[in-house]
């Protein structure tokens, strides 16, 4: 099953990169980009702290979400600069 | 006493990461420490730019060597680093900075770097799209490059996992214990102590913390850069550019996934450890970007981040033992410690298991002058 769309990424690699030590939603993005994709995590970061869980028992209410990261949509570059030339 | 090693790593950043597996291969017990989680520090927020372009001969002959060593890497650890040699083009828009790369690269031929100075004709071809608009040329090295920073850390980790060693990750070391003039043990900061021969302090921005930790002054400090990445798009060109004017700025395309990763240096610098985004970057980064590059107006930003550049007083790592006997460092890295990574680590390896490392690391001790400093920063 893919848990990370966006970054194509399956439950079997989640869990084998859990099993490895990394046991946080932070450390596991670090790892295999989970939360990095066009959708900056709405996708995927839920499953991923349930896998968390079913591994570590780190309970998902207790696990801290990456920091987001702007912008929430993505902008093209031209869009972001116009709106600089234009303060 | 919790368990022993040979030697203890401090810090599961690359340069922790890849020493101690030079360690481990020299047959030495490692165990690495990590406060928080490995790539938790600067290397998780690196754009993994790799060059030999320097100004200083030592730094030119370690990272001659990091190259070597980056191009045999998947190998070496069984892990696809995504190793890509697509060069490093600096652009220089006025005769001062023509006239500091003509110098650099009569250092860099010394050694025998492929490295010459473009016309913007030929910057042009180098990378297509490129503006021309004031330049004056180029220093282009083809057999310059880019990794990924994670793949290669986590690479390591497994290696020293593989040669016996172990990492211990989520507690920081709080206390370096030392008896007479020399390192015993170090305490986390769960009071678990751990009884070694040696410590590496490879904290990265929180280097001089741990230093206080041995007595020993580390004249490191943070200063934040921020970065943004774009969505994947069709290759547009190989090189990292680097634009050094004051408003200036330096991305590359990611040559496997296509995205577009870059940064700036602030004018004034923003001192202290803040990993905190900001309004200013996320438009001034894509207006730079843009000026070089109008195609690439359309690309979209997926986000932006912050990360700490580790600086020591001349911009050269700072490596090699303390006064503590047993206490070493590898740190100071200025912004440039993912690329040092491979060569360092194996050059720390054996400064500390031979006193003395192939290719002499004298000229980045910590007992050094901080004198001139670095021209390519
Ligand atoms: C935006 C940005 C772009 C960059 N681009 C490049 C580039 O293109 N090329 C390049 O070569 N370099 C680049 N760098 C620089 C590079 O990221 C750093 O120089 C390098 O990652 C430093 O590695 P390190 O292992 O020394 O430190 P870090 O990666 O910071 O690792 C230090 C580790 O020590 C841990 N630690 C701290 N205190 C303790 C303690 N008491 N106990 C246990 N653990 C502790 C931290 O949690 C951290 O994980 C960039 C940096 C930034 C911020
Ligand atoms: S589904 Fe994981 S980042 Fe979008």
């Amino acid at each position: 099953m893919v848990v990370c769309r966006c970054e194509e990424v399956s439950e079997a690699e989640v869990r084998r990169v859990i099993r490895m030590g990394y046991h946080s939603l932070e450390a596991v993005k670090r790892v295999l980009r989970t939360g990095m994709g066009h959708c900056q995590g709405r996708g995927c970061l839920r499953l991923i702290a349930r896998l968390i869980q079913e591994e570590t028992g780190i309970p998902a209410s207790e696990q801290k979400l990456p920091r987001p990261r702007p912008p929430l949509k993505p902008l093209p570059l031209g869009l972001l600069r116009d709106y600089r030339d234009e303060e | 006493m919790k368990s022993s090693a040979d030697v203890v790593v401090v810090g599961a950043g690359v340069i922790g990461a890849a020493t101690g597996y030079y360690l481990a291969k020299n047959g030495l017990k490692v165990l690495v420490i990590e406060r928080d989680f490995p790539c938790a520090g600067s290397t998780g927020r690196c754009i993994g730019g790799i060059r030999a372009q320097f100004s200083h001969d030592l730094t030119i002959r370690v990272m001659m060597e990091s190259v070597r060593m980056f191009r045999g890497l998947s190998d070496e650890l069984g892990e696809d680093v995504e190793w890509y040699s697509g060069g490093y083009l600096f652009l220089a828009f006025d005769e001062k900075r023509k006239q500091a790369f003509l110098d650099a690269i009569a250092i860099q031929k010394r050694y025998g770097l492929d490295v010459r100075f473009v016309s913007p004709d030929e910057c042009e071809k180098i990378a297509p799209g490129l503006d021309p608009t004031g330049l004056i040329g180029g220093a282009h090295c083809p057999t310059d490059g880019q990794a990924n920073p994670f793949k290669v850390t986590y690479g390591y980790l497994e290696g020293i996992k593989r040669l016996g060693g172990r990492l211990v990750v989520g507690c920081g070391v709080r206390h370096v214990n030392q008896l007479g003039d020399r390192v015993v043990s170090v305490t986390d900061a769960k009071g678990d102590e751990y009884a070694c021969n040696m410590v590496l302090n490879a904290a990265g921005c929180w280097a001089d913390e741990v230093g206080q930790m041995a007595g020993v002054k580390i004249p490191v400090t943070a200063d934040r850069h921020e970065s943004l990445v774009t969505e994947a798009v069709e290759r547009v060109f190989d090189p990292m550019l680097v634009d050094y004017r004051s408003d200036g700025c330096y991305f590359v395309q990611h040559s496997g996934t296509g995205h577009f990763i870059g940064c700036y240096t602030p004018v004034p610098l923003v001192p202290g450890h803040n990993v905190d985004a900001t309004d200013e970057f996320i438009t001034e980064m894509p207006r730079r970007m843009v000026r070089l590059v109008p195609r690439l107006a359309g690309v979209k930003v997926l986000r932006q981040w912050a990360g700490s550049y580790e600086m020591s007083p001349d911009g050269n790592p700072i490596c090699g033992g303390t006064p503590l006997r047993g206490f070493y460092v590898s740190g100071g890295m200025s912004g440039h410690g993912f690329m040092f990574g491979p060569a360092l680590g194996k050059l720390m390896a054996e400064q500390m298991v031979d006193g003395r490392a192939s290719i002499p690391l004298d000229e980045f001790y910590l007992s050094r002058s901080f004198g001139k400093a670095e021209a390519m920063k």
